[in-house]
Parts: C-alpha cells; sequence; structure tokens
C-alpha cells in the first residue's frame, strides 16, 4: 500500500488487498479475529483488543475445495467463504467467532471448525424472533461469548473499555451514514461502487483505522470535482450481501446505486447501540432488533393471531419508506443470492411493499459468480428501460 | 430514411429493416452459431441485399438480444424484453402479456399500451427453454422439428418430473427403457416445458391477449401444450422468431423520429459493415 494513498483510492487499495492490514497487524502481535457476518457484536473483540476481520467470499474464485464439505445447491457465499478458508486464504487467523445468522451459516459453521486449525473458535446462538424473551437469552449468550473471549485473551472484560468500543463502532456507523448522506444529491457525490470498496475495506480493519479512512473519505468526497455522472434511474438495491464491485457496475453502467441495503453495504450501520448501564443489554438490543435482515422473523405484534397484511409488510420493511424518499429513488433492485431461503421468502412481500409505497422494484437473482454476470446485465436493463419510459 | 432492427439471440440471429412509414422492407433469419460477433456484419449484408439498399442509406440502427453488444454498426442497443414487447404489440395491438420461449431463456412479459411494464425471466438454467427440447430431442434420436407433429400421436400423458434438462434426459431414457411409447414421451416433455414456462407467467399475472413468440412457438405440439398449461387461448405470430427484430426496428425509427421532431442531435455514426473484433 503506497503511503500517500488516502481515502477513496486508499479504500479501494485496501478492497483489492484485503487481508494486507490484518497480516501486518498480526506481524506486529495483534490477535485477528475473523467473523463471517455483520451480527457478530465486533464491539467486544474490539474490547478485549482483538483486530475484527470479516472473512468474505470471492465471486473471481471458482469454488472447488468447499465441495468436498458442503452441498453444492447451498448458499454460494458461505461456500465461496469456505472455499477461501479451506484454500488457506485466512490462515493469518487466530480465531473464529460465527454466528446462526442463518442456518447456512450455522451447518458451515460446523464444517469451517473441523477442517480449520485456529486456537480460538466461538459460535453465538442468535434467536430467530424479536421478542422480549429472545433478547433476553440472546444476552445471556454474549455473557458466555464474554467468557470464553476472557479464556482465550486471559483478561477480564473491562467495562470501560467496552463502553469504549461502543463508542468507537457507533462512530464507524455515524460516519457511514455521513458518507450515504452524500449520494443524496443528483448526481450523487459518491458512487455505489466507491462506498462498496469503502465497506468492505472497513471490514478488514480495527475501528480506529476505519473510523480514520472513513473521516478522509468524507471529506475527500466533499471536496471532489470528479464525482459519479449523472444516470437516468437512482437505484435502492435491496439484498443479502452485494460486496463486489464487478456486480457493482453492473447496475451502474445504467444507474446510479445511491442506496445499498446489504451487509456490503449500509445495513449494520443504519442506526447505532444504546448506551446502557449493562453495555451487553445495548449491545443484545442492538444485534437482535436493529440489523434489519431477512433471517430474523418480524411480524406487526408478536403473539399476533389476527391477520393484517398491511401492518405486517409496516414492521418488516417499513425502514424502506423514509429511505425511497429521502434519496429520491425511482428503482428497488431486490437481489437475491441463489439458495438463500430467508431472503428469497421476502421477495414477494417486499415486492407488495414496493408496490405500496410506488417504487418500481424488479426482482434479480445471481449466485455469487462473475459469470452469471451477462444475464443479469439483461435483466437489469430491462428493469431501467421499464422505469425511464 | 430507412431503418434496423438486429436482434443476435442465443440460437438464431434476425434482421428487419424498416421503412419511415412502418413498412418491413426485408428480414432475415440465420443461426447465430458460436462466433456472433464475426456474424452479424454477414446477416446486416443479407438483409440489406433484399431490400436493395445500402449500409449508409440507414438511419438508425437498434441491436437487441443476448449478443447486443457485439454490433459494432449499431447506434443503440436496447434489451429484448422492450423489443419483443414493441414488436409483439405492433402485431397485435391488443396483447397484455406475452410470453417468448428462446433457445437460451424464457421470458413472460406484461405490456401496457405497447410498452414494456413487468418482466419475469427464467433462472439461468436450460429447463424452461428451447434447449431443453433440443436436448431431449437429441437424446430420443429425432429431429427438433418434427417434435410437435409426433407429440399430437400422443394416446396417453405421461408426467416428465423432472425440470431439470440433463435429469429429464435421464428420465427419458429411462421411460424408453420401460418401453413407453415415443409419442406419449415426446408428449409429455411439451408438457413438463410448459409447465415450467406458464409458472413464470402466473408469477406475473396473467391478462389476454396472450402472445406467444420465439422460435419454440413454431412448434404446434408446444402451442397446444401452452394453451393447456395456462388455461387460455394463446395468439402466435406468422413469424413468432422475427418479434425480437421487428420491435427493434420499431424502437430505431421512434427514438430517431422523435429526437428529429424535437430537434435533439443524434451523432452521426459512420457505419462501416465489418466484422466486430475483440480489439478493435
Amino acid at each position: 500500500m503506497s503511503d500517500k494513498s488516502k481515502g477513496l483510492s486508499k479504500a479501494r487499495e485496501i478492497y483489492l488487498n484485503r487481508s494486507q492490514r490484518a497480516k501486518e497487524l498480526k506481524a506486529a502481535g495483534k490477535k485477528i479475529m475473523g467473523y463471517p457476518c455483520v451480527y457478530v457484536p465486533l464491539e467486544m473483540l474490539t474490547a478485549f483488543d482483538l483486530v475484527p476481520y470479516q472473512t468474505c467470499g470471492d465471486m473471481k474464485e471458482p469454488v472447488t475445495e468447499a465441495d468436498r464439505a458442503l452441498p453444492s445447491s447451498f448458499c454460494p457465499i458461505m461456500r465461496s467463504c469456505l472455499d477461501c478458508a479451506l484454500k488457506n486464504k485466512n490462515d493469518f487467523l487466530d480465531g473464529m467467532v460465527t454466528v446462526h445468522s442463518c442456518d447456512p451459516q450455522e451447518k458451515t459453521a460446523r464444517v469451517w471448525e473441523s477442517y480449520t486449525n485456529y486456537s480460538y473458535f466461538h459460535f453465538i446462538d442468535m434467536p430467530i424472533t424479536v421478542r422480549p424473551e429472545a433478547l433476553e437469552y440472546f444476552k445471556s449468550q454474549l455473557g458466555d461469548f464474554t467468557k470464553t473471549l476472557e479464556t482465550f485473551t486471559e483478561r477480564k472484560l473491562s467495562q470501560d473499555k467496552l463502553k469504549s468500543a461502543i463508542k468507537s463502532h457507533n462512530q464507524q456507523r455515524a460516519l457511514v451514514r455521513e458518507l450515504y448522506e452524500l449520494t443524496k444529491p443528483s448526481p450523487p457525490r459518491i458512487s455505489g461502487t466507491e462506498i462498496t470498496q469503502v465497506i468492505k475495506a472497513l471490514t478488514s480493519l480495527p475501528v480506529s483505522e476505519g473510523n480514520d479512512l472513513l473521516a478522509e473519505t468524507i471529506n475527500e468526497v466533499r471536496n471532489r470535482i470528479d464525482g459519479p455522472e449523472k444516470k437516468p434511474a437512482r437505484l435502492l438495491v435491496w439484498s443479502s450481501t452485494l460486496d463486489d464491485t464487478d456486480i457493482m457496475q453492473v447496475f451502474e453502467a445504467k444507474a446510479n446505486v445511491v442506496m445499498n441495503e446489504s451487509c456490503g453495504g449500509i445495513r449494520a450501520y443504519r442506526s447505532a447501540v444504546k448506551f446502557t448501564t449493562d453495555p451487553l443489554e445495548g449491545l443484545a438490543d442492538y444485534y437482535l432488533n436493529e440489523i434489519t435482515c431477512a433471517r430474523t422473523f418480524r411480524q406487526a405484534t408478536p403473539g399476533e393471531t389476527s391477520k393484517d397484511y398491511a401492518r405486517d409488510l409496516q414492521s418488516r420493511f417499513g425502514y424502506l419508506k423514509s429511505i425511497v424518499k429521502e434519496w429520491k429513488i425511482n428503482g428497488a433492485i431486490m437481489l437475491l443470492v441463489r439458495y438463500c431461503d430467508p431472503f428469497a421468502f421476502e421477495m414477494p412481500s417486499l415486492k407488495d411493499y414496493c408496490d405500496s409505497i410506488g417504487v418500481p422494484s424488479a426482482y434479480i437473482e445471481y449466485d455469487y459468480t462473475i459469470g452469471a454476470l451477462a444475464p443479469l446485465r439483461t435483466r437489469v436493463e430491462a428493469f431501467l428501460e421499464t422505469i425511464a419510459q | 430514411m430507412y431503418f434496423a432492427g438486429v436482434d443476435i439471440g442465443s440460437t438464431m440471429t434476425k434482421v428487419a429493416l424498416m421503412d419511415r412509414s412502418g413498412n418491413l422492407l426485408s428480414t432475415i433469419k440465420g443461426p447465430t452459431g458460436p462466433e456472433h460477433r464475426q456474424l452479424a456484419n454477414e446477416v446486416m449484408r443479407q438483409a440489406l441485399e433484399q431490400a436493395g439498399l445500402r449500409i449508409e442509406e440507414m438511419s438508425y440502427i437498434v441491436a437487441t438480444g443476448y449478443g447486443r453488444l457485439n454490433v459494432p454498426f449499431a447506434d443503440r442497443q436496447i434489451t429484448e424484453l422492450s423489443c419483443h414487447a414493441r414488436g409483439v404489440s405492433s402485431l397485435f395491438p391488443n396483447v397484455r402479456t406475452a410470453i417468448d420461449i428462446g433457445g437460451q431463456d424464457a421470458k413472460c412479459m406484461k405490456i401496457d399500451k405497447g410498452r414494456l411494464t413487468t418482466f419475469a425471466m427464467n433462472d439461468k438454467c436450460a429447463a424452461g427453454t428451447g434447449r431443453f427440447l433440443e436436448v431431449t430431442a437429441t437424446t430420443l434420436d429425432i429431429r427438433l422439428e418434427d417434435m410437435g407433429d409426433i407429440a399430437s400421436k400422443a394416446t396417453k400423458k405421461i408426467q416428465i418430473s423432472n425440470l431439470c434438462t440433463i435429469f429429464a434426459q435421464q428420465e427419458v431414457v429411462a421411460l424408453l427403457s420401460r418401453g413407453e411409447a415415443l409419442e406419449n414421451i415426446v408428449a409429455g416433455l411439451h408438457d413438463a416445458l410448459a409447465s415450467r414456462v406458464a409458472v413464470l407467467a402466473r408469477r406475473l399475472g396473467i391478462e389476454p391477449d396472450l402472445v406467444l413468440t420465439g422460435g419454440v412457438a413454431k412448434n404446434n405440439g408446444m402451442v397446444k401444450a401452452m394453451k393447456e398449461s395456462l388455461g387460455c387461448q394463446l395468439l402466435v405470430p406468422e413469424e413468432p422468431l422475427l418479434t425480437g427484430a421487428l420491435g427493434a426496428a420499431i424502437l430505431a425509427k421512434e427514438v430517431y423520429l422523435k429526437a428529429v421532431t424535437e430537434g435533439e442531435d443524434l451523432p452521426a455514426k459512420s457505419r462501416r459493415l465489418e466484422k466486430a473484433t475483440f480489439f478493435g
């Protein structure tokens, strides 16, 4: 990485070589902790002075090794993640924290543990509903997580350090939201492709370095004169994971992606952890209730037996309404990663919700390989043609 | 003032030439082959020859289809979905739903006042496409174009439960070895393909008039199976392969005339009928 690079160019360099910083930190004596999904409370890793590193898949790498351990008709992202791990691309990790965000994640965690040899491996059992009992249970899970981290680091959890970690990660969330403010103008001051690079860089860095990168990027983007061109459509992409620039560029060839509501976009940053007397309480509340992933079952009133579809849709997708309004979105892409059941089941309802708030939407599927991009392009372009008329 | 639509599909390349009043001057169909980059100019040359025109006389050319980016002499690319919708509604003004089954994909389009409003396409696999019949015809050692006639002789319904082309092929072999009559198997294959495509159409909601296009629409057995599967009437154009190219030519004409009316400058394109190259 060149010393001079800052902001966007630095984010691009990190995006292209994500593990470099983690390897440097490892060489300097830090412990690097892998995690596969935004449901792992990174604050707790930071509080123990561990460096969180999101283990991602690689769309450009054909899946070969993972096939000896996972079925082929299975979440392509998890297959790709595990494939990278089995090809020793994450061999600098000291440990791995996995979580039951969805079934493929849980099943893969077990395989991951048996095929790799990290000195620490922890699985967080994440409840699937937002009921109050679920919150209590999840809090107890975070208690267990604390204990295994204490054993691993041979240190007690410091409440002060945890509070300060929450503060830093909240600051990161606020900075990402600030970055997304810059896609509000027309043309946006930063492209969806550039944001993808920034966010994927963040998930490979210690929180303080990520915050510095964000601050530099925001400053650069505010003052830039070479921003993206104005395209005929302003798109919201709603997906499980959209974290690759090749696929983002398929959308951005003929549109501006001004909001990426996925784990490669704003999903993990849309709100903040509340400060509570017991910090674990605020963390449990944030990770269970605030992150809007289709893996969580939401309904208008938990336990209610009467049917009210409009209210139900509101409880599941209501947060999109203000996004659509504030970012002046005129098209929504519902991007499904093949075999992703939790998101597939949301698609018909999400379409109904988009219809109800007057946003044209298109359901598009891909299989997390770059070979699938040509048919994807046709579907995206045809959708853009329908909204341009 | 002349216009052209060039539709490069996965199996066939189609060209339509049109004058400013919308009269079709020539239409050409030819196999796309593995090197469609090399072929667009050749099919265009034939179409021009048939119409007695020169490439320089073309005012605007729209390329469509999966090979649309490989037409160096085109002014603009528009997806086959919009082009089919436009082409079909020029032939059937009351069309609300169109289904196109091509060699590589199946698409269902909702159309309002001649324009595409929504669409659904099959997933990235051969199930639900013309390739499904092509592959199974090879397994059965019959000609693709004879399949419809063979199916019409069926004496009983056979359920082909595998929609995956490869597994359906295995199922066909198993049926043959059990001594099942060829015509019953072929009819079963038509029903299997039709039910797969019908699901796609139902996802969007079917409204009449309903039109079927694409190479598969030339197969009477398939038209019959689709009617049964959808439970409604189905219109088929005389030339079901040409609606994409036709729509592309119409859109070329509309885009050009609108620009002229609004006094907009369309960048002049120096046209040469040459092979596209990867490095050109």
